[in-house]
């Protein structure tokens, strides 16, 4: 098991990006050498509308520190409405997860195109200190070896 | 002078037994008496002598509508399958909240309208089993009087008479649409729309924890879940036929009494209320270990009502709030936290 | 005729060329793309946003280019010119000429480590000089070729070879080559169309502008990319010493355009009151300071959908606009700051002054010089205002047949027009050359495909150094043995350049060899490898949905390049988790869709009809529904277009032609009553019990002249159906043709304007009308030149070359009266029961009365009362606004949202015959691309139901964009169409009962992918261990 509270330690954020602007802006970043941290581990999904409570609260449980969700600016959505049904979920949701208690900036949500590399990378590195700052996520983390496992 | 509830009961049989013997409707939807003075169990009246047998008082505290799907299925594997809209009718008594989660059940097709007659009636307050028996300091009540203000608990030998508010339950002290919006009929007088001076003061508490306060709040409420899953059971919203929590393809969330499991189903199981829970508290009067599940939901529904004026169950027009959306909806910059703000809240947006 | 050849040569690769070229290669026809410079993109590719919906411009623009410069069936030839064109239409021989790259297009990888070391830099035009590029440079991030290219006028090895030299030493892959010449070569095309575009206006000439002089003025397209978050100041809004942010903006409008004399452009350059509308309001949004915004202008021109919303918007959002002209722009004294002085004269005459940080100038557009001499060479007429030259009737059509023009090149333009003329054009070149349809476009053949259900997972794995772009930073040695002792993974191997034709090879072989079932390519992006990877899978013989990229180049080695082993672990991560996710990925069908080769055009209008006539003669059958009891729709009130031709005449032709076509059904007076099917196998019924099968529809049901009705829209009336002398713009032309003796006696006329249009219920303006009136205005001074006419307007929408009948109008002495919203023109009965009119001159500021012969009413165009009904039979969607919504404004303007269905004419939004019939001719191209072929392909990746889960509460059919999710009749279970799913998985994301997956992109695979980068790093390489 990966200790998570040694020194040094890096936290590790699982990005939902959007295929047809976040992602790309995540590329441009690249393509203009734009530096964030390393912290940042892309899940390419088609559409910012595909990401729901269940794929967020799996990568908090699985460990991830931090979650950030990104999709095309709205009026933008290739599938023509998907963010706008996302960006609801979204606002309850983050709403929500902070109403029993998950530290505000564990979960981040943005809207960023396909020419905004730099906005990515200043994004990325905005969501990786704040999540830095918090130290490694325990609430909705689960740990497998738990020996709570096979109570029954 | 005889009390509302008492009256409602009669007009109720009346009612419901005129219904069942002119065939109207196959069966009704009520609540008969129980084994305990205070927890009458929901019934079936299938012919109008059955009829008699219904009741209405303070102890009906679990959503007929959860029983509408599965009871229109019995009626037509017994009459022959109808087809959607002239298939047997069945007959409900429903309150502002039940009729609400009817529209919620008609919108997401679980029954067509047509198969449906709700006979409405005012809600006046259903008693928090808690409360209940702290009134009789946990001794067994053995018989109960009640009038329109004053409940009168039998128990060690005696009467004691309670004030029949300081019994009501959280949901129904803060309800602002005790009236039935949606029937076919109504019982009894309507009492008009509450105004609630504070209606998510508990949830306006919570928010003003921190955050670390808050999630102590939120173990601290589900360390005694026994994950015997009443809440969901007992909620007409939780019908999918394999429930995420019994979910093997992948196992999401582990089946045992893991922390961060309790946590995920609970905050699941209100997530997928959100935008269609009515608040009728179904869910924690069946809780057998007092969980105050409600205030999660009772969180979304403010936030809903708050980002975009929904409150559920109003009309069958209106599409539920997460399956829709404005181009001009509140942005992502919404979410900021109120209690991090300075004492600002997030304002409602307009429209 | 000799049978055509089947190659078409389009000229320009803006939006207008990339879009023909695409249209044209998807319908069975090779393609020749011509490009002047480096790379595709043309202007669209340098704008921020695009109006009216702030679309971002390269998001939207950017995959149309990659699918171009993919396209089996395009050939780009960059950096060239069209020399000559002999022969004629059906058979032309053209000479390209094109000049040296100095980079090897095969050879180069993009990764840029040539500029990066290249010394010498030089302005970037891209950016129109606002910030540096190098010698060798890419011409944009997303360019597409995206191959660097060398400036020979700027590279030192070119000038003075041996003095420099640098990319050569740093290029990985040796695509260098500075020996690289000036060739020249010869194609044979049936037709051509020219797509050659426009460069802005260049207000260097013009004084009073300060432009060149005073720093704080630039050009519209300069502030475009100072808004551009990739520009020189990465969208942070400054002003062009790089160093204030403005606080106060002005822009100056028809900079360049509406001028004869300064500028020589008489026409409206019909784009720039938008733009400048839509910088304004970006501009306030990238500021977090409060902006203070001012255009100056002289009529704002708003004629267009969604566009007198948003102006209205920006008003209310603070932009201030002034009409106006403006006399000066001049440096503020020093002694008072360094601003802008604008000095103007208002609506009334007086001059004021007003104090700005900046000062944009919304530049017109003109034909660059190239492109004249080209016009020259070709042989193809120019028009006085030196665009190409066309005909309302013809609209794409120039004068030499078998060349087709579009966009821009014609006349100014927004983008949607364009992507509208580009199809048009496309369809002119399929009508001459049809026949030879699919004769040279090339297939790709692949083998059959392994059946992999039975075995266990066999991945492997291949990670790429991409020369040193990610083995410099990222250890891929010690990935590639990680990745070894994954599970599943029985191969790994790394690559120098994994995209390179050998690599490409030996992955095929691998798998082959291996019987791999899965592949995995740690490299750069899917966005720009996935498609030649699968195809690698492909001709290896296993499907290619067997496949994921694992980014450790553009998200990792290229952001990450001071911390190697924090790299080094993040691509570790990333190839567990795509070795996680391609685990569970299943084959899956390449999906495509029968077509049945018919189509149901519903209007018979000039919409319906030129797009029946357009389908049925390159034969396709065409079923053609008309409400009515004849064709002709509203055409038949219409006497001539702005520019004088009859309409009549033609528009006989066109319905003896439509009535007597063998390949076209009619259904007069039926309606369309029911509808089901989707692309390529719709089947409709009319109302006359008609059941036609088809696979496309065009949707051209027209508009409806406006009449108040309500008491709202009493103000509206003006005594029209009340006394015989109040007529609109239809019923005058019906006098015209009936007669115009009877006209000629008339002593006074005044037209009212904008009747209807741009004020609360109907906030958008009728396009046609302001053109149609002049039209009108000028027959009757033919007729009787001592007519007094007066034009009551709010503004005149002459746009494009229609300016110069507005010209006209004032040379002729009629009489323009500007009115406002809040004081609108009022017409009553004097005692003797004449019509008398009121109004208020806002330039004498007094309140006049006239005394009409004829009062003549502008009337809106509103929505058919029954186009909603129709949209919703083929679940297309109406805007706010009640017409019909296209799929998407700017780059699908003639397509729905709902595939195989498209819409042409007066139901997408008022608009000019001319306009009409180059969408109607788009309509039928688009539609003709589905008909040329026997099947379409579909969206594999689709939405796939659980019966057994599912409990149909109706979410996925509710949330779904494309209707493609319905719930069954019987069972109630979700059912999804997989021809009309396009897989953005919003049900999945919706659904409660996990019912609903999205095949290879389900809840499975994802929280797979997620669960395994939070595994264990069972690192079995130390650092020690490896050094």
């Amino acid at each position: 098991m990966r200790d998570r509270s040694q020194e040094g330690w890096e936290p590790k954020i699982v990005a939902f990006l959007c295929r047809w602007c976040s992602y790309a802006g995540a590329d441009l970043a690249g393509v203009s050498r734009y530096q964030y941290p390393p912290s940042i581990r892309i899940v390419r999904v088609p559409c910012s509308g595909r990401v729901n409570a269940q794929l967020i609260l799996d990568a908090f449980k699985a460990g991830a520190d931090g979650v950030w969700v990104s999709g095309c600016h709205p009026g933008d959505c290739h599938y023509i409405s998907g963010n706008l049904y996302a960006r609801r979920r979204f606002v309850l949701l983050k709403r929500f997860l902070e109403f029993v208690g998950l530290e505000p900036d564990r979960l981040h949500f943005s809207w960023i195109s396909a020419s905004e590399g730099e906005g990515f990378a200043e994004k990325a590195t905005e969501v990786t200190e704040k999540v830095r700052a918090l130290g490694p996520c325990k609430r909705l983390h689960k740990e497998f070896d738990s020996n709570q496992e096979n109570i029954w | 002078m005889v009390s509302v509830n008492k009256r409602i009961t009669e007009e109720l049989r009346a009612e419901a037994g005129r219904l069942l013997e002119s065939g109207e409707i196959a069966a009704f939807l009520g609540y008969c008496r129980g084994s305990l003075p205070y927890a009458p169990r929901p019934f079936v009246a299938r012919t109008a002598k059955d009829a008699e047998r219904l009741i209405w008082n303070s102890f009906c505290v679990i959503n007929l509508a959860n029983y509408i799907p599965g009871l229109l299925q019995e009626l037509d594997s017994e009459h022959g399958a109808g087809d959607e809209i002239s298939g047997p009718k069945v007959g409900v008594v429903a309150t502002g909240c039940w009729s609400r989660n009817i529209v919620i059940q008609i919108q997401e097709q679980r029954f067509t309208r047509e198969r449906v007659l709700i006979i409405g009636v005012s809600s006046r307050g259903m008693v928090d089993r808690k409360r209940l028996h702290s009134a009789v300091d946990g001794m067994e009540i053995t018989g109960i009087e009640e009038e329109d203000h004053i409940i009168t608990l039998m128990a060690g030998g005696e009467g004691i008479e309670v004030p029949r508010w300081n019994l009501i339950r959280d949901n129904c002290r803060t309800c602002t649409r005790p009236d039935p919006v949606f029937f076919d009929e109504m019982i009894g007088e309507p009492q008009g729309e509450r105004s609630i001076a504070e209606p998510f003061s508990q949830v306006e508490e919570i928010e003003s924890l921190t955050p670390d306060e808050r999630w102590e709040w939120f173990q601290q409420e589900i360390s005694s879940c026994i994950r015997c899953y009443a809440c969901r059971n007992a909620c007409p919203l939780c019908y999918c036929s394999t429930c995420f929590v019994d979910d093997s393809r992948p196992q999401w969330v582990g089946k045992s009494l893991n922390a961060t499991d309790t946590a995920l189903f609970h905050i699941l199981r209100a997530f997928h209320c959100a935008g269609r829970c009515t608040d009728c508290g179904t869910c924690e009067s069946v809780c057998p270990m007092g969980i105050k599940m409600r205030l999660l939901t009772k969180k979304l529904q403010k936030d809903l009502l708050e980002l975009y004026d929904f409150e559920p169950g109003l009309d069958l027009e209106t599409p539920l709030p997460l399956s829709t959306y404005r181009q001009d909806d509140p942005d992502l910059d919404i979410v900021s936290e109120p209690a991090e703000q300075d004492g600002v809240r997030p304002s409602r947006k307009g429209g | 005729m000799d049978k055509p050849k089947g190659s078409v040569l389009v000229v320009g690769g803006g939006i207008a060329g990339v879009q023909a070229a695409l249209d044209l290669a998807d319908s069975g026809f090779f393609v020749h793309l011509v490009e002047k410079e480096s790379a595709i993109g043309g202007a669209m590719s340098q704008l921020d946003k695009t109006y009216p919906t702030n679309d971002c411009s390269v998001c939207i623009f950017s995959p149309k280019l990659v699918e171009c410069g993919r396209h089996l069936n395009i050939n780009l030839v960059t950096l060239a010119s069209v020399e000559d064109v002999t022969g004629k239409a059906g058979n032309f021989t053209v000479k390209i000429r094109q000049a040296p790259r100095f980079v090897d297009p095969d050879r180069c990888i993009a990764c840029g480590s040539c500029s990066e070391k290249c010394p010498k830099k030089v302005p970037n035009q891209f950016d129109l000089g606002l910030s540096k590029r190098k010698a060798i440079y890419l011409k944009y991030p997303q360019a597409v070729p995206l191959k660097y290219t060398i400036d020979s006028d700027a590279c030192i090895y070119l000038k003075r070879p041996g003095r420099c030299g640098a990319c050569v030493k740093v290029c990985p892959t040796d695509a260098i080559n500075f020996e690289d010449r000036e060739k020249s070569f010869e194609i044979n095309v049936g037709s051509i169309i020219l797509a050659t575009g426009f460069r802005p206006f260049d207000p260097a000439v013009l004084d009073f502008t300060g432009y060149g002089k005073l720093p704080g003025v630039v050009t519209s397209m300069e502030f475009e990319r100072i808004l551009s978050p990739s520009g020189p100041t990465h969208g942070h809004l400054k002003r062009p010493n790089g160093k204030d942010e403005p606080k106060r903006i002005a822009w100056l409008q028809c900079v360049g355009s509406r001028d004869i004399n300064r500028a020589c452009h008489g026409y409206c350059s019909t784009v720039c009151c938008m733009y400048a509308i839509k910088q304004a309001v970006i501009a306030r949004e990238h500021a977090s300071w409060d902006l203070d915004t001012h255009v100056f202008y002289m009529d704002v021109r708003t004629m267009n959908k969604g566009f007198e919303a948003y102006y209205s918007r920006a008003r209310k959002e603070g932009v201030n606009f002034h009409r106006s002209r403006v006399h000066s722009v001049l440096p503020q004294p020093p002694d008072q700051g360094d601003g802008l002085i604008l000095r103007y004269s208002g609506e009334d005459g007086e001059l004021k002054e007003q104090v700005f940080d900046m000062v944009v100038l919304s530049v017109g557009v003109e034909t660059s010089p190239e492109i004249l001499e080209l016009a020259g060479r070709l042989g193809v007429r120019l028009d006085h205002d030196r665009f190409l030259e066309a005909s309302p009737l013809s609209p794409v059509s120039t004068s030499r047949p078998g060349i087709y023009a579009c966009g821009a090149a014609l006349e100014p333009k927004a983008i949607p027009l364009s992507v509208v003329d580009a199809s048009a054009a496309v369809l002119e070149s399929e009508l001459l050359i049809h026949e030879a349809r699919w004769s040279e476009t090339r297939k790709k053949e692949f083998p059959p495909e392994r059946n992999i259900y039975s075995e266990p997972p066999r991945i492997g794995v291949f990670v790429c150094s991409c020369g040193i772009n990610i083995g410099a930073v990222v250890d891929v040695e010690r990935v590639c043995r990680y990745a070894q002792s994954l599970p599943g993974v029985v191969f790994a191997q790394t690559n120098l350049f994994s995209c390179s034709q050998d690599a490409i090879e030996r992955i095929a072989e691998t798998i082959r060899e291996k019987g791999l079932n899965r592949v995995v390519v740690a490299s750069c992006s899917p966005r720009t490898h996935e498609p030649l990877f699968q195809e690698t899978l492909r001709e290896a013989g296993i499907n290619k949905y067997l496949f994921e990229m694992a980014n450790i180049r553009d998200q990792d080695s290229w952001v990450h390049r001071d911390d190697p082993e924090a790299a080094t672990r993040k691509a570790m991560d990333l190839v567990r988790m795509a070795v996680a996710k391609v685990r569970r990925h299943i084959p899956l069908p390449y999906e495509s869709i029968p077509v049945t080769k018919a189509a149901l055009v519903v209007g018979g209008g000039v919409a319906g009809m030129t797009a029946a006539l357009a389908l049925a003669d390159q034969g396709f059958p065409v079923h053609l529904v008309e409400k009515g009891p004849q064709l002709g729709g509203n055409a038949r009130t219409l006497q001539k277009t702005w520019r004088g031709d009859d309409v009549q005449p033609f528009l006989h032709d066109l319905v003896e032609r439509t009535s007597g076509h063998p390949g076209i059904t009619l259904h007069l007076g039926a309606l369309v009553q029911e509808v089901s099917g989707s692309v390529g196998k719709f089947s409709t019924t009319l109302s006359s019990g008609t059941s036609v099968e088809h696979g496309v529809a065009i949707v051209a049901t027209g508009a409806a002249s406006f009449i108040p009705r309500s008491k709202r829209d009493e103000k509206w009336r003006y005594l029209h159906g009340q006394h015989k002398n109040s007529v609109n713009l239809l019923e005058l032309d019906r006098r015209f043709m009936d007669d115009p003796d009877a006209l000629s006696h008339l002593k006074q006329v005044v037209f009212i304007h904008c009747v209807g249009s741009r004020a609360e219920d109907r906030l958008y303006c009728s396009r046609m009308c302001c053109s149609r009136a002049i039209r009108q205005a000028l027959q009757l001074k033919k007729l009787n030149p001592g007519m007094e006419i007066f034009m009551l307007y709010r503004d005149i929408m002459t746009y494009g070359k229609r300016e110069e009948i507005y010209l006209e109008a004032r040379r002729k002495g009629i009489i323009f009266i500007r009115y406002d919203l809040d004081s609108l023109p009022r017409a009553s009965l004097d005692a003797h029961g004449k019509i008398q009119v009121d109004v208020r001159d806002h330039i004498l500021q007094e309140q006049i009365r006239l005394h009409p012969d004829l009062l003549v009413l502008a009337t809106a165009a509103v929505p058919r009362e029954d186009s909603g009904e129709l949209s919703q039979l083929f679940k297309c969607a109406v805007s706010a606004d009640g017409f019909l919504l296209e799929a998407h404004m700017k780059l699908r303007p003639v397509d729905f949202a709902t595939d195989g269905v498209f819409l042409a004419g007066l139901c997408h939004y008022p608009k000019p015959i001319e306009e009409t019939i180059a969408q109607a001719k788009a309509a039928a191209a688009r539609a003709g691309l589905i008909l040329a072929r026997d099947y379409v392909p579909a969206e594999s990746i689709t939405a796939s139901v659980d019966q057994t889960r599912c409990v149909g509460c109706g979410v996925c059919q509710e949330v779904c964009p494309y209707f493609a999710v319905k719930l069954d009749e019987k069972n109630r279970k979700a059912v999804v169409d997989k021809a009309v799913c396009k897989g953005c998985g919003v049900c999945v994301a919706s659904c409660r009962s996990d019912a609903i997956t999205l095949l290879n992109l389900g809840n499975q695979e994802l929280m797979s992918q997620i669960e395994a980068l939070m595994e264990d790093d069972p690192e079995p390489f130390t650092v020690q261990e490896l050094s």
